[in-house]
Formats: structure tokens, sequence, C-alpha cells
């Protein structure tokens, strides 16, 4: 039911876990996360690896490591989405993994970050922490990317790619390897907007976390309330009210269209098409007043508390919402329509950034990425919460990847949450109360959860453990984004340049072009990058 | 004060902005909140565009920096250098709680801290993030000249006409 407690798990020892993954994947073929704990009284860190199927199923593996000897051999090579969250944990934990492509390079912290600093450990205190930050400036960072010879320098060209541009969201940096003009091969560097969350949330008490993880993103707001509540009602043992459920639900649905709307806009601003920016947005405006209107934010909605929601809705709004909706529909259709008649922009997308449902699996991919490949993978239909049990709703999937269909699952999906919305107010049992009686929840018991939601940009993971503590003594997020991420490198080899900006929208992330200039040094095969002010400073080629 | 008894490099200054107030947009590490909430500021509804505010893409064409977000490590360098790119006289908008001084994410092992850390701020728009009509009103109030050059600091508007 979205979520559950961990209590199955099945323990193997460190050195087998290659051969205990592969035989899992075999029946559970998707890696959805992989979660460190760290254990201080034990002195070992719990690696845990939650696989899933495509029918809601579950599976947790744990094994444990001493604190001293950090290493066990990577899964990357049977599960290659685990290459990235294993890179998260062997950042944030110090834990070594043998044969995990990204090893030696930096992907999530910041460049001045210490190596010997792994802020995740429970023993590393607020202040050394505070200390690192004082430190971080002073220093001019210097950070070689590869010293490797793997692409021969005479025809290569490399290009740092992000991390900012106006109209996106989240800055990340993607290394385009060129020949030419094709791209050859592509290296992420995340963690722009790494704000050491998880960290933070283990200094605060449950409810100040519960405005906290909202603030993981402005645009899926909602739904990280959400699945973090989900996650801490089924470790306190208690159930919102059947209206409680119903309000949720229509919040995620309105924040899905906000969602999905906000990113038909974009995709016109980056084919060139800035008037169908401009019209979707205005559009969208009706939803967030929508959004205001019931929860009386338009972006952070802090609606929800554990056991219901913050405030009742009355049945006026809800005609409000009905009727708006209404109109909502009427115009994203007549758009949708127009938009998708232009034919230069249908041939701009269609047949770009191609790649088939097995890629897409083994890259752990999510969301509308996966759906747009014919696999109906929807956390709401395969392991249903809040009230989609009751509803009567489709899965959206394509008919085989690429960005035109990625496009076309987005705009269908848009229609499918009107749809449940509508349901939402039909079904809607209208004199209950959904506020519970207090908000504060003061200590938890001791035990471990875990929540999986459909956000939308796909599948979210959350995972906290409570040690008999007013603060989790560990949550752990996986996004949506994460786990698209290796899927967006991927579609881009073989393209052309011009095809990035929309290829790499096509998951939602963000780029443009500034901070350090990247030299390819022909004598030594290697790739570094320089300090933009040295290079004006020196004036001249760096060899 | 009355406009006459400003004096001669500030008048130039509200000339040089008045028509063309140009944005630069950074996202300092910020949740997105403030971002599409700056963004939905240029759209129909809201259009500060009628003020000639236009985003673009180099901070060398741009009066007007707007960040978004608490500044952490990793960024804190290209705020600087993108300041420093961006022609005098020059404004720098701090939109949102965190951009104005690391908000819910102050302590956090990665952020440095408000804007202010890094560069000057002209005016901070507190809020979680703010209306767009804030921001509306914050970009207006360069526009029509009442808030002088960079360097004033969070919360001291200064001048106000
Ligand atoms: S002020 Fe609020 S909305 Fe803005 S970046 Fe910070 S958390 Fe996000």
């Amino acid at each position: 039911m979205g979520r559950s407690r961990i209590e199955d798990k099945a323990y193997t020892e460190p050195h087998s876990i290659v051969e205990v993954a592969s035989k899992t994947l075999s029946s559970y073929p998707h890696l959805v996360s992989v979660t460190a704990v760290h254990d201080e009284k034990e002195k070992s860190i719990e690696l845990i690896y939650t696989f899933s199927d495509f029918r809601g199923a579950l599976k947790n593996i744990s094994t444990r490591i001493p604190e001293d000897k950090k290493t066990l051999p990577s899964i990357a090579s049977v599960a290659p989405a685990a290459s990235i969250y294993e890179q998260e944990v062997s950042e944030l934990f110090g834990v070594a993994f043998d044969g995990n492509p990204f090893t030696g390079k930096r992907v999530l912290l910041p460049d001045c970050f210490p190596n010997d600093v792994h802020p995740l450990l429970r023993n590393v205190k607020q202040e050394d922490l505070e200390k690192v930050v004082a430190g971080c400036m002073l220093g001019e960072p210097q950070i070689y990317v590869t010293g490797s010879s793997r692409y021969s320098a005479e025809s290569v060209i490399l290009l740092p790619f992000g991390p900012y541009h106006p109209a996106l969201k989240e800055p990340e940096r993607f290394i385009l390897v060129l020949e030419g003009e094709t791209i050859v091969d592509v290296i992420p560097k995340i963690g722009h907007v790494h704000r050491g969350i998880e960290k933070i949330a283990e200094g605060r008490t449950f409810l100040q976390d519960l405005f906290l993880v909202e603030r993981i993103c402005g645009i899926c707001s909602f739904i990280h309330s959400w699945t973090f509540t989900l996650a801490v009602e089924e470790l306190l043992n208690v159930k919102p009210s059947k209206k409680a459920e119903y309000l949720r639900t229509m919040i995620a649905e309105l924040e899905r269209i906000h969602s999905h709307v906000l990113w038909i806009g974009l995709l016109g601003y980056w084919t060139g098409f800035e008037s169908m920016f401009m019209w979707i947005w205005r559009l969208r405006e009706k939803i967030m007043s929508l959004l205001d209107l019931l929860t009386g934010n338009r972006v952070h909605k802090s609606f929800i508390a554990f056991g219901g929601v913050r405030r009742d809705v009355t049945d006026e709004k809800l005609n409000t919402v009905a009727k708006t909706i209404a109109e909502f529909e009427k115009d994203y259709k007549k758009l949708i329509d127009e938009i998708m008649s232009y034919e230069p922009l249908v041939e701009r997308i269609k047949g770009i950034g191609m790649y088939n449902a097995e890629h897409a699996i083994r890259l752990g991919a999510v969301g509308p990425m996966i759906r747009a490949t014919g696999i109906p993978y929807d956390i709401r239909k395969v392991e249903p919460y809040g009230a989609y049990d009751e509803i009567d709703f489709n899965v959206v999937t394509g008919k085989g990847g690429d960005v035109f269909n990625v496009t076309m699952v987005r705009i269908k999906e848009v229609l499918e949450s009107i749809n449940i919305i509508r349901q939402c107010i039909e079904k809607m049992p209208r004199n209950e109360n959904p506020v519970p009686k207090t908000l504060v929840i003061g200590v938890v018991k001791e035990g471990e959860a875990v929540a999986r939601t459909e956000a939308p940009r796909g599948e979210l993971f959350y995972y906290v453990k409570a040690a008999n503590s007013r603060n989790p003594h560990r949550v752990k997020i996986r996004t949506p984004t994460l786990a698209n991420i290796l899927l967006a490198a991927d579609m881009l080899k073989g393209y052309t340049l011009s095809d990035v900006p929309v290829i790499i929208t096509s998951i939602d992330p963000c780029f443009s072009c500034m901070d350090r200039a990247l030299v390819v040094d022909k004598n030594h095969n290697s790739v570094f990058f320089v300090d933009f002010n040295k290079l004006r400073k020196e004036n001249k080629r760096i060899r | 004060m009355a406009d006459g008894q400003r004096s001669e490099h500030e008048s130039f200054d509200r000339r040089l902005v008045r028509k063309s107030p140009w944005i630069f947009h950074f996202n300092s590490g910020g949740c997105n909140g403030c971002d599409i909430e700056f963004v939905a500021a240029l759209t129909p509804l809201y259009d500060v565009e009628r003020l000639g505010a236009k985003l673009v893409a180099s901070p060398k064409h741009a009066d007007v920096l707007v960040v978004t977000g608490p500044v952490t490590l990793q960024v804190a360098k290209s705020l600087k250098l993108i300041y420093d790119q961006m022609p005098e006289p020059k404004y720098v908008v701090a939109i949102g709680t965190c951009a104005c001084s690391g908000g819910i994410f102050s302590g956090g092992y990665t952020v440095l801290g408000g804007v202010e850390k890094v560069i000057p701020v002209t005016i901070c728009v507190p809020g979680c993030p703010p209306n767009p009509k804030e921001i509306f009103r914050a970009l207006e109030a360069i526009y029509k000249g009442e808030i002088k050059v960079a360097g004033g600091g969070c919360g001291e508007e200064q001048n106000r006409g």
C-alpha cells in the first residue's frame, strides 16, 4: 500500500552481494535504491538494497560492513543503475565499491569538500561540518576530472554543459565528449543544489522534517511531504481518515498537472517556440490559483499532517475546483491540439533520443520515461496509496522511448489527472473531519519503514528509520531525477550537439555554460578543469 | 527624497535601467520553488516584460541579477564570477527566504548561507517562495528608480522616493 515497514530483510555477506543481487534481479528487475545506515553502537554500516518488480512487490537485501574496513564489491556490473546510487553512498559514507565506474570521481559533493569527511556518518558532528564549510571558501578549488586517456585528444572536444539556465530548475552539469558534432560520451556532475538535507533531517524533529522535505523540490513539493508522511505513519501506526486520503490525492494530482504543464511549456522554450511557453504557463496559473485556494499556498503547500491534513476544505471550494478544472480542461485540449498540429515542433522531437524498454529498465528509469517505452509502471496502480485504489484511471504508456513519446505520455497524463480530480470530488466523504487532533507526534518508537509514491517525474522512494527518539535516525530519499539521470546521459550518445537541450529536458533538468573552462592537454592526453580566473590571468593556453 | 535632489549619479543609473532592466537568473541551490515563481512572474498573468524586463542568457547583458536559493559551496564561486561579469550599475535581487538568509537549509554541510555572504544584495524578497506579485513589486521598484544601486544590504530599502 505505497508503504511498508521493513521486517523481512534478507541478510547476506558483503562479498557475495553481487551474486545475490544478480539472482534477485531475475525476479525483481528494478533496483529502487541503495540505502546506507550508520550504526554507531555496532560500529558498522548497513547497506540496504531495495529491489522491486513491476507489479509492486519489494525486496530488501541487507548487508553489513565494519566501520574500519568500508569496502565491498559494486553491483554495477549486474545492475548498471546501481552505479550512481553507490556513488552517492561512497561520497556520503566513505564506503568504497570495488568496480564502480564512478570510482575516483566527485559527483555529488562540492569540489572543495575535503576527501576524508563523509558527512552522513553519525559521528561527524555539526561543529566539524561548520568548520569544513568555513574552510571551503578559502582555498581555490582545482579538481581533476579524469586523468584517463580514454579519448584520443586529437579528435575530441569536451564541452562543459551546465549548470545554469534561466528557465530551468535543478542545475546539473553534463560534460559532453564530442567527436565532430556527435556526442560520444557524457559525464554527469550533479550536486550543485545538494544541500545536505538528509543530514539536516537527522538533527530536527519529525514535525520539522515534514516542512524540510517539502522544500526538497518546489515542483513536486507535496508528494515529498506525502511520501515522508506515509513512512512516518507506518512507524506510528496511524491511518488518516477517508476524506484526508481523498484530499491528499486531489492535491497530488493538481501538483502533477502543474508540473507536467510547466514542463510542456519549457519544451516549447527549448525548441524555440516561445509563444507556446507563454500560452501554457498562462494556462497553468489556473491550477496554481486552485492550489492557493485549497491549501493557502501556491508552491509549498504545507497541507499534510501526520494522520490527516492540516485544514479542511469546504464544499464551496470543491465546487470551485470542479468548475475551474472543467475550464482548464477545455482550454488545455484546445491548446494542445494547436501545438501538436504544428509540424515543425513534432518533427523536432520525433525520433530524437531513442531508447528501448530493456535499456530503461537496466538504467533504472522511472515515471514517464519508463512508461513511454510501453511498461505500465506506475506506483499509483501497482502499489496504491491514498485514494487511488478507489479511483478508476488508466496508466498512460507510449510506443517506444524518444522525446516525442515522453511528451505524449505527459500530455495524456494531465488529462488522466483531471479525471482523477473529478472522481475525488465526487467520491469524497463530505462530513468527516480530516484534521488530526494534534500535529505534534513526539517520540517515535524504533523501526524502519519505506514508502513509495508516483511523483510527477516518477517513483519517489523514502526510507525512514526511527530509534525511540524525537528525531529520525536516518532519512533516505531517492528522487526520480536521480533514477533518470543515467538514462538521460545515455540517450545523448550518438546524437548531435543541437539535440542536447531537447533530450536533456525530456527528463526535466537544466543547464547553461559558465564557471570553468575545460582544457584538453594534447601532450598528456589528460583532461582537467582550469579555474576561470587563472585562465584569464595567464591569458594563454595551458600546456 | 524628491527627484530633483538625487545625485547626478543616481539619476543616471535610473535612466540606464529605466526602460530595460534586463535580468539574469541564477539558482544558487534553491528548491525550484522560487525559480518557478520568478518565471511565473515573467509569463502573461504577471508579465514583468511590460516593464521592459527581459531574461538574458549572459550576465554581461544584465542589469539585474536575480538569485534564488541558499548559496551552496559548489556554486559560491560561480555566483561571484557572474556578479563580477555584470556591468555597472547593477542590482542584485535575492528572491526567497533561502537567498535572504539561508532559510530552512541553514546549517547544512554544503550550505554557505544567504547571498549576502558572497555578493552585496540590493533587495531581499522574503517568502517561501514569495508570490509572483511580490517579485513583480521588487522589480518595479528598480524600474521606477526607487532603489539605489548595490550594496545596501538586506532589509534596508534605501532612498525610497
Ligand atoms: S525560499 Fe523556499 S521556495 Fe525559495 S528556494 Fe528556499 S525553500 Fe525553496
